[in-house]
């Protein structure tokens, strides 16, 4: 297989934590500008796989390559994230001291080092993109609200937001749907297929029906591993995945 | 641009006036203290000069712990050595001012090495006798002790009470170390019995009064440096990496960087309180080191409020100034009282005075918005989402109290 | 002469086997009163054999007294005394005896002459006198100082000693006098070279520096045996050095495990920074001392008990003081450790100053039992009895804590409330109570290890103070969450401090220790055994 024209490329990872093997001889390579969504149980391993994708685990075996050259198992998370991979966490995760609109400004794109920070002054350019993902993640009316003040579906809001002002090459959203209620799941899966035109993603997500939605290639992984790949129709007739997953 | 940012915003209207009382304190204190006669109402007397003047080291000295524990979550147990070493700089200048007024009459070596038998200088004593060189070494010496350990200690993630740990171990080693003899630092006694201070007499009451001065300038013009960081986007990322430092990781920034940074920025701080201590109090010795000098620093930030600059110049100033009184009524009792400030401040306290005032501002704020944001609910009809054609959800529980700076919510891991 | 004193030793041998050699004192003052009269050294010389043929160990009080001229008789009544002179004065002892006499102003006596022919002599006679000594204590001890200072006269006495001697360790020792004695004798080479090789094969000190005077001043054959020799002993004395040394380590690592143990129950296992863990010490040794004073003045008799009355007692004082502290302050800041650090410094304060109101400032004093002081010799091993308790006992709250944890329902709630509170508190077990008894425990531990204290370091309100650091830094170390960890790590910390001691001063071995420390939680910075897993990152 060959890792050109490839954003993301693993062959053969593994990681086990004391013994316990989390991820076990993991192959999945994603294709510059494609959307990904990754299903399976709980426990199967995604999370930890985004985990090794941006530096915060090492994989005990096995090749990771970013953009084709890039050997992530060598960078650690901010070069991984300097690089152009970006991550929604399972847990959102935001600033919570900070108001809605810093955490944007936080995570706009940009140098990242101590002086420019102390001098920093926003310029009309990024006031815009600002007022931008803010109509877009539709917290316009919240901007200058404490994050720690949000409801858990406008966390995670918040969080695709602050992924849109990093402008990724490559998006890790773990469980985006994750207590949203139906018309906040169907808007999330449209903003997702919004970013996809221009951005190459990677979805993980239990919520079928968004799955669904998403209509894109699906990855069932278990234990550790790819159990089975393909269109959702293709996946969810597998015999092993009704089994270990979705059930009869 | 820093001086705009500071006169932006109404919370910063705080730090401008206490660094314009700072000001005027000191103009009016040493003029109040030369000018009137003793029998004046208002003279303020030599002994009063040279308290107040302590105390605003010591300000200084929990600002710049506010720096790192307040805004950047770093609870540093060791910011006692920088004050020690920006005054050990200070101390070794001003024993070199003595020149061959000390007791052995030696014009090269201080008195301790005369005793000591030693010959000659050592290489590290050079220097000194110029005040430039000083006053580089006081920035020097805290900045990089502080840029190395930081940088060890954070690179290599070590946080929370493993770093309080550490940092306490930090200055217990140099208490160690300047106790010996050997080290060239004068030993368990220190240094002292100094003369001239750039060619003042270090006793002399306008010396004194130029100290205090210097004191309440150089807290003052720290106040606004500090306020200036805190404000910039650089000061968001200490908050942001004090309530999740490994989220920042994954945007992009370097924790280990900003907090290096902001440790070093401390320190030197911390070091130039030192050095504006030392002349004041006339003395310097290993004891300044001791481990429960630094964890004092914590207390006295903790009580004016941490993450509010002018907190901990507060309680700096009140802890002390409770200190003196009490030491001079009840000096058995003073350690109960003590122990039972840092009891009664985590328990009851813990956002401190700035930091309470804050929230129940806040609150009652909230209230009143609250029961206007109601009356006008009452008269208009709910909001309708114009895309979906649902009424829009209406945060209906309270909003918390504004957290502010002082009491973030706790830091999480990012999963 | 040689063949005087043999038959000297024959005598003295003889008289010791006749168990009672005891001439009476009668007899031997009418000898020492002699001396007054003495004309010249011929005559005293006379005496002092006559004193010596008496074959009583006790004539040797006199004897040295008057080949270090301190032996004088009175003017005015001729009565003999030793009596050194201080000034004008001389005071006044009993020459048989040692009983003080008073004093006497100088210018009433009279010396006795000696001259260096006649110490040696007395020096000859004495020595012959103990060998001869029916007691094997004052056998080994002259054996001793001929071996150290050796004197080719001594030969044949020696000869004769080893060839009567019944009890094997006064015989090695004589032996090995024997060899040094040869060294410096005129015998031929081929009795020095076994002597060497004899005294090679003993490895102290002594001999190491008998041997390099010897081949300082010999050539040839006999140089390079004892150069062989030196070298031999050169490198067991460095095996027994490192020994000595691990000893140490040892000795300040249970001190360490004693001092950390508890605090590795409180941080590792409740996650909780107890400051005041060193003021629980001090609890511990404060009480020791109140134990001992009522023993003191009420019970003497029962002062060899007093640690093991103190320990429970240390253990449920400090205990209660930790249960106070943990529904006092604690329980409020579960989750807040950077508070819970400051609000328990506090703490230690307050218990501090109070210690200091009701005892004062000073050092207490608290005594040794007789079990626990002195010490013996092993090789060149020297241990002392009240570090080695401590070592055992350090031990076996060790094993005891580790009892606690892994075999007790108790410590099965206490695991299971660490690993997960809410989990632990849904299933039934009562957080609160686990928390409360957990951090009593590891105070009373602490009271324990301030009984031990008290036996080697200063009583004083200062105690805890000067361990905190030592103890976090073992904790750390050694790994959170882990009484392994602990252990290892204090004995580890202990040796390195006291290998690194020598070279670098105490002080500075400390220093360097905590630098080191520094640098290893660089590398890991979990410390040596950490608990992994994802509860731990954050
Ligand atoms: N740091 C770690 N230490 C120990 N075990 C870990 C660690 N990280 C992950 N694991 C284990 O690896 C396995 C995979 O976890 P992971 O979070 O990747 O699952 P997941 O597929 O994301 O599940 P879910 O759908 O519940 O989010 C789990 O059994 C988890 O306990
Ligand atoms: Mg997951």
């Amino acid at each position: 297989m060959s890792k050109s024209g490839t954003i993301l490329y693993l062959d053969g990872v593994s990681v086990s934590f004391d013994g316990f093997r989390a991820i076990n001889n993991l192959s999945l390579v994603l294709d510059r500008g494609e959307m990904r969504a990754i299903i399976g149980p709980n426990g199967a391993g995604k999370t930890t796989m985004m985990d090794i994708i941006t530096g915060k685990t090492r994989p005990d075996a096995g090749e990771v390559y970013f953009d084709g050259t890039i050997d992530l198992t060598k960078h650690d998370e901010a070069d991984i994230a300097m690089m152009g991979i970006g991550r929604k966490f399972q847990k959102p995760t935001v600033f919570e001291s900070h108001t809605v609109e810093d955490n944007l400004v936080l995570a706009l794109a940009g140098p990242r080092s101590i002086f420019p920070a102390l001098f920093h002054r926003r310029s009309k350019a990024e006031s815009e993109h600002i007022d931008e993902i803010l109509a877009t993640i539709r917290l316009e009316a919240r901007r200058n609200d404490l994050a720690a003040n949000l409801s858990h579906g406008q966390k995670q809001w918040l969080e695709i937001g602050m992924l849109l002002a990093q402008d990724p090459k490559l998006l890790l959203v773990d469980e985006p749907v994750a207590g949203m209620t139906d018309a906040e799941t169907e808007e999330t899966a449209r903003l997702l297929k919004d970013i996809a035109k221009t951005h190459s993603v990677v979805v993980v997500e239990h919520d079928m029906h968004f799955v669904r939605e998403l209509g894109v290639k699906v990855t069932c992984l278990h234990e550790g591993a790819v159990l089975s790949e393909g269109t959702l129709d293709h996946v969810s007739a597998d015999d092993r995945v009704i089994e270990v997953y979705l059930g009869r | 641009m820093i001086t705009q940012r500071l006169f932006t915003g109404g919370s910063n209207r705080r730090v401008l006036v206490t660094a314009l009382v700072l000001a005027a304190v000191a103009v009016l204190v040493p003029v109040l203290h030369l000018a009137l006669p003793p029998s004046s109402p208002f003279h303020v007397p030599a002994y009063m000069v040279a308290l107040v003047g302590k105390y605003l080291t010591y300000a200084l000295l929990a600002l710049a712990l506010d720096l790192v524990w307040g805004y950047c979550g770093i609870l540093s147990l060791g910011h006692g050595a920088f004050f020690a070493l920006g005054g050990y700089a200070m101390g070794m200048y001003l024993m070199r001012q003595i020149g061959d007024r000390g007791v052995y009459g030696n014009p090269i070596l201080p008195d301790f090495m005369v005793f000591l038998n030693w010959k000659e200088l050592p290489w590290f004593w050079y220097g000194f006798d110029q005040f430039w060189f000083a006053a580089i070494m006081i920035v020097l010496a805290p900045g990089a002790l502080a840029f190395v350990f930081g940088w060890f200690a954070f690179r290599s993630r070590v946080t929370g009470v493993y770093l309080s740990i550490i940092t306490q171990a930090l200055t217990y080693a140099l208490l160690l170390a300047f106790f010996r003899n050997d080290m060239g630092f004068g030993g368990n006694n220190g240094l002292t019995d100094f003369k001239d201070i750039l060619g003042f007499n270090v006793q002399a009451p306008e010396t004194r009064a130029g100290l205090f001065a210097a004191s309440a300038l150089a807290l003052a013009l720290a106040l606004l440096i500090t306020s200036a960081i805190t404000r910039s986007k650089y000061g968001m990322l200490m908050v942001a990496v004090r309530d999740a430092e490994s989220r920042t990781r994954f945007i992009g920034w370097r924790p280990e960087n900003i907090k290096v940074f902001a440790f070093t920025i401390s320190a030197v701080m911390a070091g130039i309180a030192g050095a504006l201590y030392v002349p004041q109090v006339g003395i310097i010795n290993p004891g300044e080191f001791a481990p429960a000098n630094s964890i004092e620093v914590v207390v006295w930030t903790a009580v004016g409020g941490r993450g509010t600059l002018v907190g901990p110049i507060i309680g700096a100033l009140l802890v002390n100034g409770g200190k003196s009184w009490f030491t001079g009524i009840l000096p058995e009792y003073w350690l109960f009282a003590l122990g039972g400030l840092f009891i009664a401040v985590t328990l009851f306290l813990p956002k401190g005075i700035i930091g309470t005032w804050d929230s129940w501002r806040a609150s009652r704020r909230d209230a009143a918005e609250r029961a206007r944001t109601k009356a006008e609910e009452d008269a208009a009809p709910p909001p309708v989402d114009p895309a979906t054609g649902r009424p829009v959800r209406v945060e209906e529980t309270p909003r918390a109290p504004s957290p502010g700076l002082s009491g973030g919510p706790a830091p999480q891991p990012a999963e | 002469m040689t063949v005087l004193r043999v038959l000297f030793v024959l005598v003295g041998l003889a008289l010791s086997g006749a168990a009672s050699a005891q001439v009476d004192d009668e007899a031997i003052r009418a000898t020492i009163a002699r001396f007054a009269d003495s004309k010249n050294f011929r005559e005293t010389e006379e005496i002092v054999r006559d004193l010596a043929a008496t074959g009583d160990v006790r004539v040797e009080r006199p004897l040295s007294a008057l080949s270090d001229g301190n032996l004088s008789f009175r003017k005015s009544d001729r009565q003999v005394f030793i009596a050194p002179e201080r000034g004008q004065t001389a005071t006044l002892f009993d020459p048989l005896t040692g009983e003080a006499a008073g004093e006497a102003p100088k210018g009433d006596f009279t010396k006795v002459k000696v001259n260096n022919s006649l110490r040696r002599t007395i020096r000859d006679v004495i020595s012959g006198l103990t060998l001869a000594s029916p007691d094997p204590v004052v056998r080994l001890a002259a054996a001793r100082t001929m071996f150290i200072a050796p004197d080719a006269a001594n030969l044949e006495a020696l000869d004769a000693a080893i060839a009567a001697e019944t009890v094997t360790s006064v015989k090695i020792s004589l032996e090995a006098a024997r060899a040094s004695t040869i060294l410096v004798s005129d015998a031929p080479d081929a009795a020095k070279f076994d002597a060497i090789a004899l005294l090679g094969q003993r490895g102290d000190r002594e001999t190491l520096s008998l041997l390099t005077g010897f081949a300082a001043r010999s050539q040839g054959d006999l140089q390079a045996a004892a150069q062989r020799a030196i070298d031999t002993i050169g490198k067991s004395l460095a095996l027994w050095d490192i020994g000595q040394n691990i000893w140490y380590g040892i000795s300040l690592g249970s001190v360490l495990l004693l001092a950390a143990i508890g605090l590795a129950i409180t941080f590792g296992v409740m996650g909780v920074i107890n400051m005041a863990h060193g003021e629980m010490v001090m609890i511990g040794a404060y009480t020791t001392f109140v134990v001992q004073s009522v023993i003191r003045s009420s019970f003497p008799g029962l002062f060899d008990w007093s640690l093991t009355i103190a320990l429970p007692l240390a253990f449920l004082v400090a205990g209660a003081v930790g249960l106070a502290l943990e529904r006092g302050v604690i329980r409020f800041l579960y989750g807040r450790p950077l508070e819970t650090l400051l609000a328990t410094w506090g703490v230690s304060l307050i218990l501090q100053q109070a210690v200091r109101t009701i005892f004062g400032p000073t050092n207490q004093e608290v005594g040794n039992p007789s079990w626990m002081s002195g010490g013996f010799q092993i090789g060149q091993l020297a241990l002392t009895w009240n570090r080695l308790w401590i070592v055992v006992f350090a031990l076996a709250v060790f094993g005891l804590l580790l009892y606690i944890f892994k075999r007790t329902a108790w410590g099965l709630q206490m695991r299971a409330v660490t690993a997960n509170r809410r989990m632990a508190s849904s299933m039934g077990i009562r957080t609160p109570w686990v928390d409360a008894f957990t951090f009593a425990l590891g105070s009373g531990i602490a009271g324990i290890a301030g009984v031990a204290l008290s036996q080697i370091d200063n009583v004083s309100p200062n105690l805890g103070q000067g361990y905190i650091i030592d103890s976090f830094m073992v904790v750390v170390f050694g790994g959170v969450g882990n009484l392994w960890g602990t252990l290892v790590g204090a004995f580890s910390l202990g040796i390195v401090n006291k290998f690194l001691e020598p070279y670098a001063g105490a002080v500075l071995g400390k220093i360097l220790v905590l630098v080191l420390i520094i640098l290893f939680i660089q590398k890991r910075p979990r410390g040596l055994f950490a608990l992994k897993g994802r509860s731990v990152e954050a």
